[in-house]
Formats: C-alpha cells, structure tokens, sequence
C-alpha cells in the first residue's frame, strides 16, 4: 500500500474520530462563551500552536518509523536547545551564529536519543525516559531554575509579532517545516522508507532500507524540530526558561495519536498530527476563555492521550 | 533483545549473571559510600545512614512492584503522581480523624483501584503501558492539583505514628513491612504458577497465552498489586511527613524504574530479581544523599538519575553483545 492510499484511508477511518472531536469542540464553546469565536482568540491559537505543532511534527516521525519509537525528551530539548540560543544572544555572538548553535545544540541532543536506539540497540522508550530526566534537570541545574532574560528585544519580531493577523513564526518557520517534513514523507524515497520500516522493520531490511541509519535520522530530525520550537519560544517570551518545554512529551504523543498516528508505527499522517496539536490548543485556548483553572489541561491531555488510542481500536486497526 | 528465562536452557547461565548483578551493586554502593565518607564528614554520621535508609521507605515498596509490572514487558508512569492521589485522601481521612486502622485499609484500597484503572486501559483498552500510565500520570497530576486547590494538607495528627514509628522486638514496623513484602514478591516470583506467568508474559506473551497462561488475570495482578503497593507507600509517606504537598511523588516512578534496571529488569520483559531491585533502590537514595552532602544543587538530582538510567542501560547492552559472541566463538 502507498503512503498516500494509507492517508487516503486514515481519512476514513481515524481522522473522521478527530473532525468530530473538534467539531463537538466549536459547538461547545459556541454555546458556552460566543465571544471567543473572534481574530484575536484565532491569532492566539495560532501563536500558541507553533512550538507544539513543530515537536509534534518531530514526535510523529519518530513513531511512524516503528520499532517502538517515541521521543519523550522533546520538552527537555525544547527547553535546552531555547537556553543555548538564549545564553549567546545575551552574550552578544551574532544572531545567525547563535540560530545556527542552537539548532546544533537540538541535533545533537537527539542524536543522542537516536545513537543509543539506532546504534546500541535500545529501546526508545527507556533511552528518551532517561534523557527526558537528564536534559529536563540539566535544564534546570545549569540555570539553578531562573530563566535568562536580557536577550535584546528586537530579536522579539520573530516569535511576537504578526502579519495580517498570523504570527510572523508560523509563516517563517511552522510553515515551512510543515511543508518540507509533508514533501519528504510523501514525495521522496525516504518517505516511503519510513513507512515501509514502520509496518515491517524485517522486510524493509531485507529489501535494503537502511533501517538503522534512518531511525538515527528520525531522532536527529526530532531534535532539530524541538530547537526550532526552542527558537520560537524565546524569541516570543524574550528570556529562555528553563522549564518551557514542560509537558510538551505528553502533548507532542497526544496530538500524533489524536491525528490518527498509530502508536505501532507505519500509519498515519502529519497531516492529521497537526491537527491533534492544534485541536489540543484550541482546546486549551477555549478553556482558558471559560476562566477554567489551567490545571484541567494537563488531565485533559492526559485524557485525550488514552481516548485517541482507544478511538483507534474502536475504528478496528491493531 | 528477547530473553525468555524461565523457558530455555539459558536459565542457569542468567542466574549466574543475575548473582553477579547483585555484586556489582553492592560494590557501587560501597564504593559511593567510600567517595562520599572522603569528601564529606557527615555521610558515615549514624543519624545520616538511617535518614538515607528512612528516604529509601518509598521507593523500596513502589520498586518492588515496578519489578513485576517491567518483567511483564509493562510499564507504570504514573504510580508517582498515583501515590499523590492516595497521600490526599489518607490526609483528608487522617484530618478528619479516621482510626488508624481505617487509614491504614484506605490507602491500599484508593492504591489498588488506581493500579485497575491502569490494568484496565492496558489489558481492555489494550493500549500500550507507556501511553496508557503516562495519561493517567496527567490525569492523576491535575486531580492532585484540584482537590488541594494547590494549597498543601499540613499539620496532621500523629494517627498513624503507630505504623511508622512502632518497634516490634526493637525492629521497626516500617523495616518488618518491607521485609515481608519482599520475601512474599520473591516467594511468588519464584515458586509459584503465577510467579512464572509473570516471566513468561514478559518473555513472549503470545507464546505464553497460547500454552495456557491468563494473561488478563496475570496482567491485572502486576498492575493491582502494584497499585497496592503505592497504597502502603502513600500511608508510610502521610505517617513519616505528616503533611501531603502538591509535588507530592514527583520522580518516584523514574526513581523506581531506574532501581528495577539497576538491579536487572529490562523494559522488554521477561527478568526481574528484587534483591537487585531493593540494592538498587539504595544506590539510588545513597547518590542522592552524597550529591546532597558534598554541596551539589538538588536540581543536579534528575540529571544524575536520568544519566545512572542510560549508562547503566549502555552498559547492559555491551554486556549482552560480548556474550552473545563468547556463545557464538
């Protein structure tokens, strides 16, 4: 089957469950707070999603690749990867010098991730639940918890303002992200690869995938992603907190598994990913609108996460 | 990546290795000791060694059920946040002046029916461990969150000092619990059908559903006895601190995880050895009390703990890539 007769038949299937969660999203918070259907809630969706929908974009590949792959140390590397570039912008080294590290920085934290799955042999989960504590704590350790502040505020036009209402960072950067990571994953011989390693790791060997190679890329392309959302957000809050990317391992794994992304790997889409990231903000946006304690959020994640895997069983896939 | 002890004729070749692991530990837990009694003149102070072995009371208990539910090729993420739901209601029951024994029976109950909740969404749901645990970690998170209005239970009533400071023969209580608990976890784990299930599972659950083994009971006894496990923990916890805050369990299941791989369980299933999961749980506390003790910030904790989880998972894996070719020389 061909990556695009397997989106075609997600739409069928799985990503109908989240058209209609959304739909019973819009409704309730129509009838329940009118007022948020407004430009100015839809530019703060938009603002809110980009850092999300990027780690999304990164979590997705990783899974779709199979052999258990899961990134859960997306937050902590969000978090590092924003403090480099903070670090260096405060320090005065040039901006493009200070972008370039900081996406260095974000590689090579997932090369991390992707060396000992790829290469030593372990098992994603155990690896990335290892350096999701170490990078969430040297986060914190290096910066003794206090976020750098001081990075000059010109450097804020990229994460703060908009253009015609749609923030600058989801033109320069979501965009573009979405729209390389789709034409790899449809258009190019990797794309195929990885779904093909995805639903039968043994047979794509057999037939020459570089199964090995590429489950380090997904990592490093993992990383690289998490820095640019590490970007996003410091330029947006002009400090690099060491604590930004907090949650985003559940939200990244809730959104993939909501846009109908199979948890086994080999199914499913970008497409529908980032929908699953944008349906939980706007989820989280409306809330906010509602006056509910933020703190519903997490267990709300926490919720969806369970429900979009059951969703996937009740729509009769593995 | 597989190894299936309890089936093939590898199994005294493992029980060999799985002795040599318990020495291992306990030689890093002396040689840490050493480090630290060099670099710092409190760590070998009498009132120091019992606070590590007192901060380990937790940890011992919850890791003792993580052994299980890893050795069925499971995980449980949230049994941390899951000992924060318990700690609450036994802080409102002992606040509103419950007997100790009501107390006592309640957090093992609100533990198991929180170990079902995961059972269920693994076994029903059969949704993987990982996704399942880490949603009910959020979930269990925000519950903790609203039911104290993020407002600590402070000042309790000393109801349960009984449990947590009672002698029996001079031995403490708490240390009469754990040793119990252990030697029931062994006895199961090694001289019952269940115990076997239990490995088998881990090693190759198709394999084991086919030769007759109930997976769904065998599954729902790891994650419910580990739910009651969280349960005793979260009564010891209210007991030693008297009080339940709202960060309450925050990197217990990591720790735990990290001490059932120390001692020798992998997440692919199939081994677990408790005498290395309980040393490991100590060589977990002792770090954290040296680094403490030699003026390294606690927010260094998590760094440590998380790097300990992948050396010790590196380590593990050369180890096996060396031995499978001496087997194959």
């Amino acid at each position: 089957m061909t990556a695009r007769q397997r989106v075609g038949r997600m739409a069928g299937s799985r990503g109908a469950g989240l058209v209609v969660l959304w739909l019973v999203m819009l409704i309730t918070f129509g009838l329940w707070i009118p007022a948020a259907f407004s430009l100015q809630v839809f530019t703060s969706v938009l603002q809110f999603s980009t850092i999300l929908a990027l780690v999304t974009l990164g979590q997705t590949l990783v899974i779709l690749g199979g052999g258990g792959g899961i990134d859960l140390s997306v937050g902590g590397n969000v978090s590092l990867s924003g403090l480099v570039l903070g670090f260096l912008l405060v320090h005065g080294v040039g901006v493009w010098l200070a972008l370039a590290a900081c996406i260095f920085a974000g590689a090579v934290l997932g090369a991390v991730n992707g060396f000992l799955v790829a290469r030593v042999g372990m098992m994603p989960l155990i690896v990335t639940l290892g350096t999701y504590f170490a990078y969430n704590g040297l986060a914190l350790a290096v910066t003794g918890g206090a976020p750098i502040s001081g990075i000059p505020q010109w450097f804020n036009w990229l994460g703060a303002t908009t253009v015609f209402d749609v923030p600058v960072h989801v033109l320069l950067v979501l965009v573009p992200a979405i729209a390389v990571m789709v034409f790899i994953l449809s258009e190019t011989g990797f794309g195929r690869w990885v779904y093909a390693m995805g639903t039968n790791e043994a047979g794509a060997r057999l037939v020459g995938v570089p199964v090995q190679r590429l489950r380090f890329s997904f990592y490093v392309i993992s990383g690289v992603l998490c820095a640019l959302a590490g970007i996003v957000s410091t330029s947006w809050l002009l400090s690099a907190r060491p604590d930004v990317g907090t949650n985003l391992e559940l939200e990244s794994l809730a959104a993939a598994l909501l846009g109908g992304v199979s948890i086994f790997g080999g199914y499913g889409s970008l497409g529908g990913a980032i929908l699953g990231a944008y349906f939980l903000v706007a989820l989280r946006t409306g809330l906010q609108f509602a006056n509910v304690n933020s703190i519903w959020q997490v267990g709300l994640v926490g919720f969806f996460l369970i429900l979009s895997v059951l969703l996937g069983r009740l729509a009769g896939r593995r | 990546m597989q190894e299936a002890t309890v089936s093939d004729g590898r199994f005294g070749r493992v029980m060999v290795v799985v002795a040599r692991r318990e020495v291992i530990l306990v030689l890093a837990c002396a040689a840490a000791s050493i480090l630290f009694a060099t670099l710092s003149p409190y760590f070998l102070l009498g009132s120091n060694l019992v606070g590590v072995a007192r901060n380990s009371i937790e940890l011992l208990i919850v890791s003792l059920g993580m052994a299980f539910i890893l050795a069925t090729a499971g995980i449980d993420i949230s049994v941390g946040t899951g000992m924060g739901v318990a700690a609450v209601c036994i802080g409102y029951a002992v606040q509103a002046h419950w007997p100790l024994e009501a107390v006592a029976i309640l957090g093992p109950i609100v533990g198991i029916v929180l170990g079902c909740l995961s059972a269920v969404s693994v076994v029903y749901g059969r949704v993987p461990p990982i996704i399942a645990t880490l949603g009910l970690y959020g979930i269990y998170q925000a519950a903790i969150f609203l039911i104290l209005r993020g407002q600590w239970i402070s000042g309790l009533p000393g109801t349960l000092d009984p449990i947590v400071n009672g002698r029996i023969l001079d031995v403490p209580v708490v240390l009469l619990v754990i040793l119990a608990l252990y030697l029931i976890g062994y006895v199961v784990l090694r001289w019952t059908a269940l115990g076997t299930a239990v490995l088998a599972i881990g090693g190759n659950e198709d394999a084991a559903r086919l030769s007759g083994i109930d997976v769904i009971r065998t599954k729902f006894f790891v994650y419910g006895m580990t739910g009651l496990l969280v349960g005793i923990a979260a009564v010891l916890y209210v007991g030693r601190y008297q009080n339940v805050e709202t960060g309450v369990g925050g990197t217990l299941a990591l720790n735990a995880i990290v001490a059932a791989i120390l001692g020798g369980s992998t997440v692919t299933g199939g081994r677990a050895n408790l005498v290395g999961t309980a040393v490991g749980v100590l060589l977990v506390q002792i770090l954290q009390n040296g680094f403490v003790l030699i003026g390294l910030p606690s927010l260094w904790e998590q760094v440590v703990i998380g790097a300990l989880l992948i050396v010790t998972l590196v380590v593990d894996a050369l180890i096996m890539r060396v031995r499978a070719q001496a087997v194959a020389v």
